[in-house]
């Protein structure tokens, strides 16, 4: 009989040792201050525009600013922290107590999870402040030009924080799988790199080839379309507009895919000689 | 469950092979190994660099899977989480989270082994203080230094009370002076009712610690047993002392004050033992060799 049961306790030890690793990482300080310092400064951009209204390109801006960096910040620090245990062989002396190779990864995982959501959280607070500031500003220095219609949507810009954490969980659980079986941290950062690519564009490619159904590319696209999760559907409208049936379908389909990685990961981490 | 009565490590025609690349090529880092260590034994697993004995480590922690054979952790199969309940394990020139303190570092171990509360607190205090860290234990780990660093390894393999402790190379890098209190502690151990599995380069110390040894070399078991009878085995009926002669000289030193502790070590140190036999297993496998 099995006396060693799956733990709770030990997967938040775990991943409690990983936040604080990751909250070390030069790279993960280098890549907040870099985001932030763009959502700060975005009004000095204002002139690129592109004839939406400024309120509209800050938020867009910031937006865009959250997405990336949090990508890179995301597949960076999971291969880092990953590959860390292995080649200083912390691993060795984790794996040599009573741990099961599923609490290390979930471990893993969500220490990275919880730094990625912070990272949302911080930058999308960061942007609400700035387009506050400048909302204020604007309906105090114009206020004839001011209309109502313009003001900012502050709800969906959080909704959209919690639709980037997600999106960035999952990432994290699909690198964490590319981990597993790696044989260095660099394959497992450029395959997280590729992932993210693929899952953001691979809806856009299935709906070519479903309104030309002949063509031969339909089966990979469909093969892909199942295989990786799209990341359009993180992405909210352009009004803005959500409905909380909406958020919890989108939930349920990116811990589906994340605990279908993560089933992988340690499938695969089992056979792994550390 | 701790089988009782088991031996505290058994391995039963032990294999382990790696495989090299992808045309099938395989590496044999371990080769029908088969031995046993008893309950309270210290045993010494010795053998030139590449010769196995880390996989053959690593198979007992349950860190790789024995191609064929059985590894039992008394008597539980290494492959199950369950038999490293009983096992503290001290990798060679260990690595720790460098950002937290001593004390962190085993309240940590300890508390992933299923310690809390005041019995986790009491614990780390008892093993930080055994190997000697109390003043140094809200130091951060990276500022240690080798022999420090090699006495938090042993208190977070000891963290959890366990009945098997796994010494990998515990003395490698380490001063005269902390090898030789690393040795005391091993000692400390084997007087607490602990088995301790034990590898290192210097043949010396496991000579002087160690109940029995076994010698490895590309993978196979050349020799296991005391010290003193691998010393016997190597001997030539020539170069003993018959009773006579022994008594001649016992008469002898006796007459000048002396015991026979005058006349040094034995006269086959396991250094000699460990070369010796190594350097044979290679000469035969060149004769095998096509």
């Amino acid at each position: 009989m099995n006396t060693v049961p799956f733990s709770l306790r030990r997967v938040g030890l775990i991943a409690g040792v990983t936040l604080r690793e990751a909250l070390r990482q030069k790279l993960l300080h280098a890549l907040v201050l870099i985001a932030a310092g763009l959502v700060l400064g975005v009004r000095g951009l204002r002139d690129f525009n592109f004839g939406i209204s400024e309120l509209k390109f800050i938020a867009d801006f910031g937006d865009g600013a959250i997405a990336g960096f949090g990508a890179a910040l995301t597949i960076a620090l999971t291969a880092q922290l990953f590959f860390s245990e292995i080649e200083h062989r912390t691993a060795l002396t984790l794996l040599a107590k009573p741990v099961w190779r599923t609490e290390f990864l979930l471990g893993k995982f969500l220490g990275v999870a919880v730094v990625a959501v912070a990272f949302c959280g911080l930058l999308t607070a960061t942007l609400v402040g700035v387009l506050g500031q400048r909302q204020l500003a604007l309906q105090v220095d114009q206020p004839e030009a001011w209309a109502a219609a313009h003001a900012v949507n502050f709800g969906a810009l959080w909704v959209s924080a919690y639709l980037h954490a997600l999106k960035l969980a999952l990432l994290a659980a699909g690198t964490l799988l590319v981990a597993s079986f790696a044989q260095t941290q660099i394959f497992a950062v450029m395959a997280g790199g590729a992932g993210f690519v693929i899952c953001h564009l691979q809806g856009l490619a299935q709906a070519a080839y479903e309104r030309n159904a002949a063509s031969l590319m339909s089966v990979p696209a469909t093969l892909i379309h199942w295989m990786f999760p799209d990341f359009q559907r993180f992405v909210l409208p352009a009004d803005g507009t959500w409905t909380w049936s909406g958020l919890a379908q989108v939930s349920v389909y990116a811990g589906v895919y994340a605990a279908v990685a993560l089933a992988l990961a340690v499938r695969s981490f089992r056979e792994r000689e550390v | 469950m701790i089988a009782s009565g088991s031996p505290a490590v058994e391995l039963s025609g032990l294999t382990k092979d790696f495989a090299l690349g992808l045309r099938g090529v395989r590496l044999r880092a371990v080769d029908n190994l088969s031995l046993a260590i008893a309950p309270g034994e210290i045993f010494g697993l010795l053998g030139p660099n590449g010769s196995g004995k880390s996989t053959t480590i690593k198979v007992i922690l349950g860190l790789l899977r024995p191609t064929t054979g059985v590894c039992r952790v008394f008597g539980v199969s290494s492959e199950q989480v369950e038999a490293r309940l009983a096992v503290g394990y001290l990798p060679e020139a260990p690595h720790f989270y460098r950002f937290l303190s001593g004390r962190e570092l085993v309240t940590f171990y300890g508390r992933i082994c299923g310690l809390q509360g005041a019995t986790l607190a009491a614990r780390v205090v008892e093993v930080i203080t055994w190997v000697g860290l109390a003043e140094a234990a809200d130091r951060r780990v990276g500022t240690y230094s080798k022999g420090m660093l090699q006495r938090i390894g042993l208190a977070q393999a000891l963290v959890h009370d366990p009945q098997l402790v796994i010494l990998d190379e515990p003395t490698a890098g380490v001063d005269p002076i902390g090898a030789a209190a690393i040795t005391e502690l091993i000692r400390e151990l084997k007087a607490r009712g602990k088995t301790v599995l034990i590898t290192s380069h210097l043949l010396a110390q496991i000579e002087e610690v160690c109940d029995r040894v076994a010698i490895l070399d590309k993978g196979r078991l050349l020799a296991c047993g005391t010290v003193a009878a691998l010393s016997a085995e190597g001997k030539n009926s020539s170069d003993t002392l018959n009773a006579a002669e022994q008594a001649e000289l016992a008469q002898w030193l006796v007459a000048r004050g002396k015991t026979a502790a005058a006349l040094g070590g034995p006269s086959a140190r396991l250094d000699q033992i460990f070369i010796e036999r190594v350097e044979r297993n290679r000469q035969q496998t060149e004769e095998r060799a096509p």
